[in-house]
């Protein structure tokens, strides 16, 4: 095997270098290309906003490609000195490239742990590249691999349960306590980032209406053009809480804007024992903590939230042995099966090899004793040839197996050198 | 003489087979793996196929104590079966099966401590009161049922309303469905067993002094808490519909109806001792 995975990512570089050695689709077309031509290589690009990298693979019987040399490329492709490239650069070879790669699919080497998005990226580089008609039988197999593997790490490990976002982790607590959402109501109260990126998420299970208000109805028409509201006038708050069943509260309010009070005597009673869900994404708290009864009223703020994606997080940690240890299986069966299929050609050739010299010596033997063999006997010296030359390279063809077995193919280059094959 | 191949089921092997299906769910919540439901389900099966077996062959009757805890537990059990492949990712048999145990647990002591001089049958009825005791018998067991679903979608209701209060990671521990859900359970089995219980105990109170003229049974401890369990159920129809009471109060008191459920369902029935009196 002769495969290099050669990149930078969050930890090695910056996000300015990163910036720069971007790959449009343009650049990557291009660069596969060169690589190609250059090169002899297989290649595919990865480039996603936490890293970019290059997976190269070789003929076994050429060098392989160093980061150095890569550096060099990617300081031509992008116009960049590569003295500024290559110290960043890491480069995994062969087993530890495939493990890289299987790592990174599977969301283990990814900022937020076990994210799926990474997946499709890996998916879509691969298919790039074989588009461009830059992959070839190594990378043909191994990026397969990497997509069953990161599929088998997810369903079997729980590396990818549940949300880890602070935003996200609100969609855990609604399917808590809703079961259908298309006649459901959200009330989105301010104009915060955090409420923003909770109602993205909220917005996926397609509620009956969203209804937004604000005390500048400017930037409540506004809000609720993004998410298709509906405005409802800031003098109306108590209104849209009794007919809402989820609300989303994010302004700056500098202390609560529904007290118990307000809440008891103006909501509740309207509210006939509906249940309420309140996510207080506002710091300063917009809602009196005092409101949550467990029942028909549930309160979660920030910290709330903040807590379970960091439980979730720290529940997701807990998987990664078991994770690790499937891709390490994963990594020592894709090494035994690529061997063994390296073997192949080499075992042909040296039995074609092997075969060439014995009938170059048998032939002039049986020449030479001609007429003096009756058939039978002539069948039984070229038989006593054939049983030797088996006996001679069963040794040498198992050790191959065996090594091939084990994940490593120098006893192939060796074969290779001692009897002189190509 | 020909003998049953059902004759040699008894109590242990269904109890077993339900004993060994909640144990693998408890593991299954606790340490995720395939094979677990598969195997759980398997002995959930086995069960109910022991346990059909068993009431097919003795026939309990159903006006007795036994035989309606066996019946009651029978009825749960598909509901178990039903549950488990319909909600795949609950924790359902974790709630159901040690109801169903419990049911077929207090039938086996009911059997136990029995007096041997009570009579399963009435021997006095005429063939209209026996068509008239069947569908009362029937409606009453259905009427359970209802209580016995509202239970435990209620157990449920207050175990996952008891996370939400505490703010407790959701689905960190066995999980639930959601609380819409369960209070929609909760609310169409209290929609089927009122009206049940309403007419079975209609029924039952024609037929109880037509039948026997056994006044002193009307105040029975089986009639005294099938009458408070309707009046709960009356209460609960009330409180749900006309007041709009929290449903974490529903839930408590549809806990307290399947009390009393368990009450009218052990104490004699005037109609199973009713011909002997």
């Amino acid at each position: 095997m002769n495969l290099r995975a050669i990149g930078c990512n969050v930890e090695s570089a910056t996000v300015e270098l990163r910036e720069k050695l971007a790959f449009d689709s343009v650049k990557t077309q291009k660069a596969l290309a060169e690589l190609n031509a250059r090169y002899a290589a297989e290649a595919v690009i990865l480039g996603t906003c936490n890293r970019v990298e290059l997976y190269v693979a070789r003929q076994e019987t050429v060098a392989p490609l160093h980061a150095p040399l890569i550096a060099e490329f990617l300081s031509e492709v992008h116009g960049l000195p590569a003295q500024e490239i290559a110290p960043h650069l890491y480069e995994h070879a062969d087993a530890a490239a495939a493990r890289h790669l299987f790592r990174v699919a599977s969301g283990l080497d990814s900022v937020v742990l076990g994210e799926s998005q990474i997946a499709g990226q890996v998916k879509e580089a691969f298919e790039f590249a074989q588009k461009a008609n830059a992959t070839g039988p190594l990378l043909n197999t191994l990026f397969p691999a990497a997509l069953r593997v990161s599929k088998r790490v997810r369903s079997e490990t729980g590396i990818a349960q549940g949300h880890v976002s602070v935003s996200s982790a609100a969609v855990d607590f609604v399917r808590q306590v809703f079961d259908t959402f298309t006649d459901k109501t959200i009330l989105v109260i301010g104009a915060g980032k955090m409420g923003r990126l909770t109602l993205n998420h909220l917005a996926e299970l397609k509620p009956a209406a969203v209804l937004v208000t604000n005390r500048n109805s400017a930037r409540a028409e506004q809000s609720a053009r993004k998410c298709n509201g509906r405005v409802i006038a800031w003098e109306q708050l108590d209104d849209a809480l009794v007919q809402a069943d989820i609300v989303l509260s994010t302004t700056g309010a500098p202390e609560p804007i529904v007290s118990r009070r307000r809440f008891e005597d103006k909501v509740r009673r309207r509210r006939a024992g509906r249940t309420l869900l309140i996510f207080d994404m506002a710091v300063p708290r917009d809602f009196d903590p005092e409101i949550h009864d467990g029942d028909t009223v549930n309160l979660f703020n920030v910290d709330d939230l903040t807590r379970v994606a960091d439980q979730r997080m720290a529940e997701r940690r807990r998987h990664i042995p078991a994770a690790e240890a499937i891709i390490e299986a994963e990594v020592a069966k894709f090494v035994a099966d690529w061997n063994r299929r390296a073997n192949g050609p080499v075992i042909g050739q040296l039995t074609a090899e092997v075969d060439k010299l014995r009938e170059a010596i048998l032939g002039p033997l049986l020449v030479k004793l001609n007429g003096k063999l009756t058939d039978p006997e002539k069948a039984f010296i070229e038989q006593a040839f054939r049983l030797f030359q088996n006996r001679l390279l069963h040794g040498p063809i198992a050790a191959l197996q065996e090594a091939s077995h084990e994940g490593h193919g120098s006893l192939r280059d060796a074969l290779r050198k001692l009897f002189g094959l190509k | 003489m020909s003998v049953s191949p059902f004759q040699g089921v008894t109590h242990a092997c269904f109890a077993l087979s339900y004993l060994c299906a909640l144990l693998l769910e408890i593991a299954r919540v606790l340490w995720p793996a395939r094979g677990w439901r598969v195997a759980s389900l398997l002995f959930g099966a086995g069960g109910i196929v022991a346990h059909t077996a068993y009431l097919l062959y003795n026939q309990p009757p159903p006006a007795a104590p036994y035989g309606s805890l066996l019946l009651l537990a029978w009825v749960l059990a598909l509901f178990y079966i039903y549950g488990t492949v319909h909600h795949a990712k609950q924790a359902w048999a974790v709630f159901v099966l040690p109801v169903v145990l419990g049911l077929v647990g207090l039938s086996l002591v009911w059997v136990m401590t029995a007096p041997e001089t009570t009579s399963w049958s009435a021997t006095e009825w005429t063939a209209a009161h026996r068509i008239w005791g069947a569908i009362h018998g029937v409606m009453l067991l259905l009427g359970a049922v209802g209580v016995s679903v509202s239970f435990l979608a209620s157990v449920m209701y207050l175990m996952q309303a008891r996370r939400l209060r505490k703010k407790v990671l959701p689905d960190s521990v066995v999980p639930i469905l959601s609380l819409e859900r369960l209070e929609t359970m909760n609310r169409r089995a209290l929609n089927v067993a009122f009206p049940l219980l309403t007419a079975g105990l209609f029924l039952g109170s024609l037929l109880l002094p037509e039948a026997y003229r056994l006044e002193g049974h009307w105040l029975s401890l089986k009639i005294l808490s099938t009458a408070g369990l309707w009046l709960v159920f009356l209460l609960l129809v009330y409180l749900r519909y006309a007041v709009h009471v929290p449903p974490r109060r529903l839930a408590w008191l549809s806990i307290l109806a399947f009390g009393l459920l368990l009450l009218a369902l052990l104490a004699s029935h005037p109609f199973a001792v009713g011909g002997t009196a």
